[in-house]
């Protein structure tokens, strides 16, 4: 049977981390059920566990002058109930997992499962959210992107947890998040896609697009994007068929027991295409 | 005599809602012991040798060496063995029982048990038959040889799990002389008889009790008596209480489910567009063991012209044996697989001889006095004609039919017809179940119901309970129904086929009239009534020909969906439900049979994907098995509409599987109205629809 560290303070936290290889545990959404065990035994984790969900130093979410903080321990519900939660990830949250668990999973912990199918991660993507991670001695602020390497791999080092994550709060003139699960709620997504928009006297001034679920990691192309900044927005719904293919090889389903790969791939595609042509 | 519809609360409610109710895994005795399965790893072969771990003191293996009587589950026929010996028909096949006080040690000796198999070539085809049907109404082979037109489509349906909210579960006590089985379960007396037989007894050997039941659907008419024979055989070995629950994984992986079916329909057209004739074959897919699915097969064959009469009717159908997990009784139980296909049918032929499938429909549709598919009578009223009414205006479905059946509308319409055989198939209840119920009135006026039907959730206590009240004009506190307890209560049959409340409930009517006749107060007094077949009804179980069923219940179902067209995804937007179930004992428990049941057929034809790969169902929890939530339901609209059945207790005919019948094909219609693209398959996925919108036809 493995150990369970309670700590009373964050830097408690990080003490233990210093010292012992810990599975951290924050809602446990993901982890009791990866770790579960037959009926009426306790779950089979590997590693000692240390519990962090209790630690309200993570729990805030303020708003600074062009960007909002979220502790790494606010659960999914709260963030969805916030006045100062950008209206895209609302929008993720609002028809994520079921109630119960939005009340006891945190954001934290979703980044830090890196799930392709996390809902919460086409979003943080697109907004260019960074994630602000802390050990004893060290800090360090790094861009979602870096921050997950591939389903279920993060670069977070072993002493490590997460503080909080940072997002710009930009207002966008086009903003869509779709999920496309198996049912309308308690799903895990068989597509995600969130994508932002700016246009200022028809130019397209800011473009952004993500995919999830379609791959090992979530899909950003900055240097497709880049191609697209820039166009006028005639430009960008004629050449929409041409921009949809330069997609595709970085579309890279799988077939599973919840969907199929020429599924994933044609709706995918089939998302962003409707988005491109809303943008006037 | 007061409303007997009308709702009353139900019995078990508060015991329920307030987390009193003991289920199976929550009774434990002192000196319990647990049981955990090993399982085949190979979909077919013979088990070359076993290498045991040494296995530590107080732990035992109880494997088809400890069977004192046959190493046969009694269902049917003795083709499914309690523990395999040798040969190994499909994946997952019980092997043995690891039986022990810690559940971790016991997995960790199952994980140490190596087996060796000869490995064979498994069968998941649909080849070789094991069980062949054929019948004819008319001249329908005659037809057909001369047919100038013929209008032919496939169908297929897949498979479709339980997803009960309680899984298997069941302990085994040892008394002196005597083994009890308690846990979950719809049929007492089926694993009473099953354990006689394994453990070689007679009737005071084995006693089964059931304990309050987490749902069932079907899945748990015949499975249980698996695990009872097992647990029973360890219990005889080792002497102690043992429990076997299964986890979620487990019983979505290894227990029966509904049969994945292929269907092909003919139709012979005559030259005004008649339906001459209709042949009809159905190919089951049974698994690795027959079980019940050559009565499955029957009642899939019996529903071929659904709702319509066809003069002339051919139907063949196999049951065909896979290296696969048995699959077995489901609510439905042969009829949504085969209601699916002909509702389908009849619009597809209306489509290739453009003609409104309305006025098809309505020209065929079976009147009072009409002769069946197996040539027996439709003798009742049938009041289909207003039901339809009915719920073409509680629907507005003309409007709307006409409105989304526009180019490039993605809202869709559908209604089905269907209906239900009430009961066993055939003389099943006078030959094999001769049902008996007991009423016992005590000593203080209070009167005890002892019948072998149990409440899985349905309501039976409620509505049996309110049947003894009404017709005594006893409070209904005064009335006592307690969990079946096989010493204490006559067999009185399964509770199963939609027969708990036609055939026992008019049981227990006539006994609570019988006692009023015999009423004293103060004394104890018992009576009893024994089943008798109605006289008119006739059947030959050989040649299918007859009454297959003493009545049949009717429902009409419209279903509204929007589709998505960038993600084929189906909205439902619209449900409606009209049901002539006789009369509804109580109305609210009928429509909470109702809504689950049309939810459940909805999803079945919509949402629920089972996948077979190489003999491993790869769906094996609910995350991957979709079922639905209630942001995937609507506000569903039901109407019942009184037409008491003579031989009914008020009137009241079958209900449970009715209500599930008409989903599928309601749902596959609408898609199809909102696509218009020809569905021939369920569940209508979004896979599917891309499929269709990309390659299909209309």
């Amino acid at each position: 049977m493995v150990k369970s560290f309670i700590p009373k303070t964050y830097k408690e936290a990080l003490n233990l981390l210093a010292k012992n290889k810990l599975t951290i545990i924050a809602g446990g959404t993901d982890l009791m059920v990866k770790n579960k065990n037959i009926s009426g035994l306790l779950p089979k984790f590997k590693k000692d566990l240390l519990f962090i969900a209790h630690l309200t130093e993570l729990d805030y979410i303020k708003k600074e002058k062009d960007t909002i903080h979220i502790g790494a321990n606010v659960t999914l519900e709260k963030i969805l109930d916030s006045f100062h939660t950008h209206s895209l990830l609302k929008e993720a949250l609002s028809i994520m997992a079921s109630p119960a668990i939005r009340h006891i999973g945190t954001i934290g912990g979703n980044i830090a499962n890196a799930s392709p199918a996390g809902d919460t991660l086409p979003v943080l993507y697109v907004l260019n959210t960074k994630i602000v991670v802390k050990s004893l001695d060290s800090e360090r602020t790094i861009p979602i992107n870096d921050f997950i390497i591939s389903s279920g791999k993060t670069i977070l080092k072993e002493n490590e947890l997460i503080s909080e994550i940072i997002i710009p709060d930009n207002k966008f003139d086009y903003e869509v998040f779709l999920k496309v699960g198996a049912r309308q709620a308690d799903a895990i997504s068989k597509i995600s896609f969130a994508a932002i928009a700016n246009v200022s006297d028809s130019i397209v001034s800011d473009f952004r697009v993500t995919f999830g679920a379609v791959g090992p990691r979530i899909v950003r192309e900055i240097e497709i994007e880049n191609n697209i900044i820039g166009l006028t927005t005639n430009e960008l719904n004629s050449r929409c068929k041409e921009i949809c293919d330069s997609y595709k090889k970085f579309i890279t389903p799988i077939d599973d027991q919840r969907s199929s790969a020429v599924y994933r791939k044609k709706v995918s595609l089939n998302l962003l295409e409707k988005y491109i042509n809303s943008i006037k | 005599m007061s409303n007997i519809s009308k709702a009353i609360k139900k019995v078990d409610s508060e015991e329920k809602m307030s987390g009193k109710a003991k289920y199976i895994n929550d009774i434990s005795y002192d000196d319990m012991l647990f049981a955990m399965t090993l399982r085949a790893s190979e979909s077919k072969g013979e088990i070359v040798n076993i290498e045991y771990p040494k296995i530590p003191k107080g732990y035992t293996i109880v494997d088809h060496n400890d069977i004192q009587g046959k190493n046969f589950v009694k269902i049917i026929f003795e083709d499914m063995p309690i523990f395999a010996e040798k040969e190994i028909k499909y994946y997952g096949e019980p092997i043995l029982l690891v039986v022990g006080e810690n559940r971790a040690i016991i997995q960790d000796i199952i994980n140490n048990i190596h087996v060796t198999y000869k490995v064979k070539t498994p069968t998941y085809k649909l080849r070789d038959s094991v069980i062949h049907y054929e019948f004819e109404k008319g001249n329908a082979k005659e037809i057909f040889n001369k047919a100038k037109k013929k209008i032919q489509f496939d169908y297929s349906t897949g498979y479709q799990e339980h997803v009960y909210i309680e899984p298997q579960g069941l302990i085994g006590l040892y008394e002196v002389d005597k083994i009890s089985i308690i846990g979950s379960m719809q049929c007492p007396y089926y694993i009473k008889n099953a354990v006689m037989q394994a453990l070689d007894c007679d009737e005071k050997g084995v006693r089964v009790k059931q304990t309050t039941t987490g749902g069932a659907f079907g899945g748990k008419e015949e499975f249980p008596s698996l695990i009872a024979c097992q647990i029973a055989i360890a219990v005889n070995k080792i002497k102690k209480p043992i429990k076997l629950i299964y986890n979620r994984e487990e019983d979505m992986e290894f227990t029966t489910k509904r049969h994945p079916s292929n269907i092909n329909l003919v139709a012979a057209i005559g030259e005004n567009n008649e339906i001459q004739a209709i042949k009809a074959y159905v190919a089951l897919d049974s698994g690795a063991y027959i079980g019940l699915s050559g009565v499955v097969l029957q009642r899939a064959m019996i529903a071929s012209s659904g709702v319509y009469t066809v003069d002339n009717i051919e139907v063949t159908g196999d049951v065909f044996e896979t290296n696969t997990v048995p699959n077995g009784a489901f609510r439905g139980f042969g009829a949504p697989q085969m209601m699916f296909a002909i509702e389908m049918f009849i619009h597809h032929i209306a489509n290739e001889l453009k003609i409104d499938p309305l006025v098809l429909r309505n020209k065929y549709l079976a009147k009072q006095n009409d002769i069946t598919s197996t040539g027996g009578k439709f003798r009742d009223i049938i009041i289909m004609d207003e039901m339809i009414n009915k719920v073409m205006n509680m629907s507005d479905y003309k409007r709307k039919l006409s409105e989304y059946s526009k180019e490039g509308n993605f809202n869709g319409i559908g209604m089905s017809w269907f209906l239900h055989g009430c009961g066993f198939t055939g003389s099943g209840e006078q030959k094999h179940i001769k049902a008996l119920v007991k009423l016992r009135k005590e000593k203080n006026n209070h009167v005890t119901i002892l019948v072998a039907s149990v409440d899985m959730g349905q309501g039976i206590q409620t509505t049996m309970k309110k049947i003894v009240a009404d017709i005594l004009q006893l409070p209904i506190e005064n009335i006592i129904y307690n969990n079946p307890d096989t010493d204490l209560v006559p067999d009185s049959g399964p509770t199963v086929a939609s027969r708990t409340i036609m055939i026992v409930g008019g049981l227990v009517a006539q006994a609570a009239k019988l006692l009023k006749e015999q009423w004293v107060e103060g004394k104890e007094i018992t009576v009893e009534k024994r089943y008798k077949q109605p006289k008119h009804i006739k059947w030959d179980e050989e040649k299918l020909r007859g009454d297959a069923y003493p009545a049949y219940s009717w429902g009409v179902n419209v279903v509204e969906v929007k589709v998505n067209p960038a993600t084929y995804q189906v909205q439902l937007t619209g449900v409606y439900e009209v049901y002539d179930v006789g009369k509804a004992i109580d109305e609210r428990i009928v429509l909470g049979q109702a809504e689950g049941g049309i939810l459940q057929g909805i999803s079945y034809g919509s949402l629920e994907v089972m996948k077979n790969v190489n003999g491993r169902i790869q769906q094996k929890n609910i995350t991957d098995y979709i079922i639905p939530t209630s942001c995937d339901s609507v506000n569903i609209k039901t109407v019942f509409m009184d037409n008491p059945y003579l031989l009914g207790p008020y009137g009241a005919k079958g209900a449970g599987e009715l209500t599930l019948i008409g989903g599928a094909p309601a749902v596959a219609l609408a898609i199809e109205n909102a696509i218009n693209r020809r569905v021939t398959k369920i569940p209508v996925t979004p896979e599917y629809i891309m499929e269709l919108i990309d390659y299909g036809k209309n």
